[in-house]
């Protein structure tokens, strides 16, 4: 080894605590980025995974509008148009032993051509004594003959043979586990139970129709795509199965893409935090450096130094964090698995897939910025005269001489920022970009208002305290070299715990807000995954006491551009004001609405679409598509990309499905809930089983949702502050033990250890002081850039701005109390070490 | 009769279920233990099925036409198969074979509800036999008999699978041979069915009238009652349409034999496989019998024939009134081995063949693997050079 080398092991080796914590930052920002990518990836992996497996080999699929399609096409396709390589699919949802599972309704004779998972039965005479024969044939003839995975069976504690009951649409089924799916070569989704298609349809009361028809186009084969299109009756599409499922998995981009955000917040702050460490490291060792230069070691070599050390930290940093991450991304993914099955689509995931793709992320990033974090110390280092660097004045006097420039530089960036906001429209990724500069060019002005304000704060702390505040305070500003760095880190970490806080707070009390609106009626009725009665609906509007009631059905519309979500209602007079009307006269609204066929769009929708009052858009009836005039925006915190409503009377026109998916009750003035929901328990017994909500139970369970959904990023952002307390710890320690010299000749001078440790305490007191106070301002800013860009870019919401002043005050106060913490182990060394030994160190 | 087919087809599904679960073959791809029919065990396996609740073939019946095209719902297996030889008008030699066979897999009527529901389940053999380039084309289909997706029916008379088809002829021939028949009674029909290679339409137009086999129609297949199916054939339907392969349609012309047959009955486990012969003769007779084969080589005594006369006259004709003698064999090129020529002598008429099969690989490797092929004829009658032409079934030969 190279004596330069082994000077630089050496000394690290010497310092093990400025080592083990620069490790530990990589560490932990590397971690957090890997596991973030790994939960968000697994989960959007399982999910395609799982529908390309149901899709199988199909290449298009025929889809119709919230009827389905109807299955004579099916007949006419295969025996008019002779085309084979097509299966009809109904799909459902049911119930089992407090599981929800997907049932795959299918026709075996057509499967072959597109799936094999269908079919690859074990045979399960062994078990059930059914023969080959009756497999078959009871598949087919018997009600209730269901096949499923082995996963899927232990889940639901079944056996081949069992007898079980099934829940669809709140109506309950006999139903029997004829065989178990064998996959075979191919993966046998979980959580699914293959069922004949008169099976699906029975349990779905919808006969005459289909989900879908799979179809297989031979690639490039245009006549026979044009042979399927020229079948379809309106309303009935041809679309892309890949582009289906992409367009399906990217409803929870915006999502994901926050997430991810979120975790690069954590590794910038880390990024500080290696400066931090390696920036200490050079300072240390400017003596050494002075020499070695004075013994005609190159400035290159020098910098080269610096840069392998940085280089084998990354390293290792990064890859303990890989380690490190993977066992993170294993319990995120659990939080984020539910957060998507909350507010998108069903995702069944279960352990994370390691993809080399985001270790390789991980490695990079980690040892990418800590070279970038290596490579200004270093600069620094290989900068340093001979003589000059044995000097630490020299140092200080020009530091403070850069940080206006370091300032003015911030300003620049934090100016390109805000420019890039303004230029980027609705570009997420542009967004992100923006917050990460606003936060780089804030932090950089940090520094300079550290020493502005230490210096101003000298005199006044001299006054109050006496000597050793004076020498506390002016110790801030005197050694921003070392402490700079680490008030930074501190300020940011602070700063997103302000910005995320306000944002969730903001978002939280809007929601509540709108929830508290929205939901106007006294009781809501539905039904898991199904859509009420029609008798029923007429018997429980029957029962006395209930005054009115509104009717809502949920449909998504699709065509090759994407799904859009309708929402149509029946109102009741009470139900208008729920609707909160933000860009329009409301009655005038209401009678375009009920009358004139127009429809409103939700807020994200405008947003997503440019859409604007009187402009038309297009959706995809019964009829084909056509045109509805927009009446108005409303308010709406809908998860999705934004939905339409329609009233009934204008959905009853252009499409051929009189379902509900639920009901809202008003009830007459003095009359009891409770009293009600019984009578109602009693009408739907035997008939259909039907949840019945309070508004307040609604509002109560969607905000549990919401929290959930943040849980996510209060892990995340409670790892970005660890990241950042690590890293005043470091920098504090390390400063105490350069200050060894300095603080034994006070000591020397009569400052007894009491004063010692208090004025060391003081200033790291001071320091979170600052930290917490630049903080302030910086986490206003992000809170306002979450609020306004990122959520609005993201999911097109619009939210009122809530800060509270507890959230600030708290946040000043954790920063000083984060740093009096850190500041502890390094008071207590200086308080108790000895003068004579600490000066005898030349 | 086609008993041995139908219990080979129905073992088949078994086959399929057990071996390969519930997945379907339509290409001949699979491993060859796939098809086989092991005859004993098999047997086994089928005399356990359940005929209760399903019509059985016990005493002779009337026949109505065109009522009896149709299914028989209350039995539990049932065909249409249609053979026949044609000639292009360039002179090329072809033979095909459409089958449409109906299983039901469970006896009585459905619930109200799904159009899904269905205990019918059709199935289809399609062959193409292209005797001057030695090559011979299969393919095979299955569905429900549900939705229209596939069914049979009697008036208008249609039986099919997606689109693959025989039905009444929506534009009638007039110039239809009328064998002291009314007009409307002849079968007059449209086949149709295809694959991705090759596509066959034909116009079929009944020479003579529906005949009834074994006594008035009821085919004994073994001892014991309800051990039987009914069974009728026409053995003549002149047969004029395009067959295209690949890219060269051939407008062709030649005569078809249809076999009718439906049963609930099971067979005897002493049985191993069966040949089937269908022939047509250049004096306007035609000769349908069926060999049954033991387990141990045997004949069994249950084999028997029908000779047809020029004018329709129908004899039937017991395993004495007939002798059959195998006098060349061909090994398959997936293994085992078939009969390849025969002799059939029929003394009481006088009667002694040869018979050729158009080329010697006409094995069909479909859920069940059997050959099924075009032949020859040469002969003489009284004395009388005579030739030929017809179809053969081999089945049981292959484990």
């Amino acid at each position: 080894m190279p004596v330069l080398y082994r000077a630089s092991l050496g000394f690290l080796l010497r310092h093990p605590w400025q080592l083990a914590l620069a490790l530990l930052g990589i560490c932990i920002g590397v971690a957090v980025i890997v596991a973030v990518d790994l939960a968000t990836e697994s989960s959007r992996k399982a999910f395609l995974l799982s529908r390309d497996t149901v899709t199988g080999a199909a290449t298009h699929q025929i889809i119709g509008g919230p009827n389905g399609v109807g299955e004579e096409l099916y007949t006419r396709l295969r025996v008019e148009a002779g085309i084979r390589s097509i299966a009809p699919i109904v799909e459902a949802y049911a119930e089992v032993n407090d599981s929800t599972i997907q049932v795959l309704g299918v026709d075996l004779f057509a499967e072959r051509q597109l799936r094999s998972f269908t079919f690859d039965v074990k045979s399960a005479s062994a078990v059930t004594g059914i023969t080959g024969e009756s497999l078959f044939s009871s598949f087919m003839t018997e009600p209730g003959a269901v096949l499923m995975s082995q996963r899927t069976a232990d889940t639901l504690g079944l056996q081949s043979g069992d007898a079980f009951d099934v829940t669809v649409g709140g109506k309950s089924f006999k139903a029997k586990l004829l065989g178990i799916l064998d996959g075979g070569k191919s993966a046998t989704p979980d959580r699914l139970m293959v069922v004949d298609i008169a099976v699906a349809q029975t349990w779905l009361s919808q006969f005459g129709s289909l989900s879908r028809i799979d179809v297989q186009i031979p690639d490039g084969d245009s006549q026979q795509q044009h042979k399927v299109e020229s079948m379809l009756p309106p309303g009935t599409q041809l679309l892309n199965a890949a582009g289906r499922t992409r367009s399906l998995s990217e409803m929870s981009s915006a999502f994901m893409t926050n997430l991810t955000a979120m975790s690069l917040l954590a590794l910038l702050i880390g990024l500080f935090l290696i400066y931090n460490s390696v920036a200490f490291a050079v300072l240390q060792r400017r003596g050494l450096i002075g020499v070695l230069r004075a013994l005609g070691v190159t400035r290159g070599q020098v910098f080269s130094l610096i840069l392998s050390e940085g280089a084998v930290l990354g390293l290792v940093g990064a890859v303990t964090g890989v380690v490190a991450g993977i066992w993170l991304g294993e319990q995120l993914l659990v939080l984020v698995a539910r957060s998507i099955n909350d507010l998108y689509f069903r995702v069944n995931v279960t352990e994370v897939t390691v993809s080399s793709f985001s270790i390789a992320k991980g490695l990079f990033a980690g040892l990418g910025a800590t070279l970038l974090a290596a490579a200004v110390p270093a600069m620094e280092a290989a900068s340093y005269q001979p003589r000059l660097a044995l000097t630490r004045s020299v140092l200080e006097h020009r530091t403070s001489r850069v940080l206006p420039l370091i300032a003015i530089a911030g300003l620049g960036i934090g100016l390109l920022a805000l420019l890039l906001l303004h230029w980027s429209g609705s570009n997420l990724f542009a967004g992100l970009v923006a917050v990460f500069a606003l936060i780089l060019g804030f932090a950089l002005c940090i520094p300079l208002a550290v020493k502005a304000i230490t210096s101003v704060m000298e005199p006044v702390a001299a006054k109050v305290a006496g000597l050793p505040a004076r020498l506390a305070v002016s110790g801030i500003g005197a050694n921003l070299s070392r402490t700079g760095v680490a008030i930074v880190a501190l300020a940011v970490a602070v700063s997103a715990t302000i910005g995320v806080s306000v944002m969730v707070d903001s978002f939280r009390g809007s929601v509540s807000a709108w929830l508290e609106k929205t939901l106007q009626s006294d009781v809501y009725v539905g039904t898991p995954y199904g859509t009420l009665d029609r008798g029923l609906i007429e018997d429980l509007v029957k029962i006395p006491g209930v005054e009115a009631y509104s009717t809502s059905r949920r449909v998504w519309l699709e065509d090759a551009s994407g799904r859009t979500r309708l929402i149509v209602l029946q109102m009741a007079p009470g139900s208008y004001a729920g609707v909160e009307i933000l860009d329009a006269d409301p009655e005038l609204v209401w009678r375009q609405f009920a009358e004139e066929g127009a429809v409103l769009v939700s807020e994200p929708y405008a947003y997503r679409n440019a859409v604007e009052p009187g402009d038309t858009i297009k959706l995809m009836t019964g009829f084909g598509e056509q045109g509805f005039t927009v009446a108005a925006t409303w308010q709406s915190y809908d998860a999705n990309a934004g939905a339409v409503l329609m009233s009934r009377s204008t959905y009853d026109r252009f499409w051929n499905d009189s379902k509900v998916d639920s009901i809202g009750l008003y009830l007459s003035p003095g009359e009891n809930i409770d009293e009600l929901m019984e009578q109602m328990t009693a009408i739907s017994a035997g008939r259909q089983h039907i949840i019945m909500r309070s508004n307040r139970e609604i509002r109560d369970r969607s905000l549990q949702v919401f929290d959930r959904t943040f849980v996510i990023t209060d892990v995340l952002y409670w790892l970005a502050t660890g990241v950042a307390l690590i890293g005043i710890l470091g920098a504090m320690l390390a400063l105490q033990l350069e200050q060894a010299r300095e603080l034994a000749v006070l000591r020397a001078l009569g400052m007894t250890p009491a004063q010692m440790g208090g004025m060391v305490t003081l200033q790291t007191a001071g320091s979170g002081l600052l930290s917490g106070l630049a903080a302030v301002p910086l986490g206003l800013v992000m809170a306002w850039v979450l609020i306004d860009v990122i959520n609005r870019r993201a999911f097109g919401w619009q939210m009122d701005f809530l800060v509270s002043p507890g959230v600030l005050l708290a946040a000043v106060l954790f920063s000083v109390i984060a740093a009096m913490l850190a500041g502890i182990y390094p008071a207590y060394r200086s308080a108790s070490s000895q003068p004579a030994l600490a000066m005898r160190e030349e | 009769m086609k008993n041995k087919l139908l219990f080979i087809v129905i073992i088949g599904v078994i086959i399929l279920v057990i071996a390969r679960s519930l997945e379907f073959s339509l290409a001949p791809s699979t491993a060859p233990e796939e098809h086989n029919s092991n005859g004993s065990r098999l047997f086994q396996l089928l005399s356990g099925g359940h005929v209760e609740g399903y019509s059985q073939a016990i005493e002779a019946r009337s026949f109505q036409f065109p009522e009896d095209h149709g299914p028989h719902q209350g039995f539990r297996n049932e065909w249409w198969y249609l053979t026949g030889n044609l000639d292009s008008e360039q002179g090329r030699r072809f033979g095909f074979e459409l089958t449409f066979f109906r299983f039901a897999l469970k006896p009585g009527r459905l619930q109200p509800g799904s159009n899904w529901q269905s205990n019918q389940v059709y199935i289809a053999h399609f062959a193409v036999t292209d005797a001057t380039k030695e090559q011979f084309h299969v393919a095979q289909r299955f569905s429900r008999g549900a939705l229209d997706l596939a069914g049979a029916q009697a008036i208008p008379f249609r039986v099919w699978i997606d689109d693959w088809s025989i039905r009444d002829n929506p534009t009638p021939d007039k110039g239809k041979q009328n064998e002291g028949r009314a007009v409307a009674e002849i079968e007059d029909w449209v086949l149709t069915a295809s694959t991705d290679e090759l596509s066959l339409h034909l116009n079929l137009v009944a020479d003579k009238p529906p005949v009834l086999n074994g006594t008035s129609g009821l085919s004994q297949k073994a001892a014991g009652q309800g051990n039987a199916s009914y069974y009728y054939s026409i053995s003549r339907l002149s047969s004029q349409g395009r067959l295209q392969i690949g890219e060269h349609t051939h407008t062709v012309s030649g005569i078809s034999w249809l076999d009718r047959e439906w049963s609930s009955n099971t067979l005897a486990g002493d049985q191993q496989g069966w040949d089937w012969f269908a022939l047509q003769l250049s004096d306007g007779s035609d000769l349908m019998f069926y060999n049954i084969r033991k387990i141990d080589g045997s004949q069994d005594e249950y084999s028997a024939g029908t000779w047809i006369s020029k004018d329709g006259e129908a004899r039937h004709l017991s395993r004495d009134d007939l002798t059959l003698t195998v006098s060349g064999e061909w090994e398959s090129t997936e293994g085992g081995a078939y009969p390849a020529r025969w002799e059939i002598t029929v003394p009481e008429q006088d009667l002694s063949l040869i018979i050729t099969p158009l080329i010697d690989d006409q094995e069909l490797f479909t859920t069940v693997r059997y050959w099924e092929g075009a032949v020859y004829v040469t002969g003489y009658k009284n004395h009388t050079a005579i030739e030929g032409r017809g179809y053969v079934e081999l089945t049981g030969y292959v484990q």
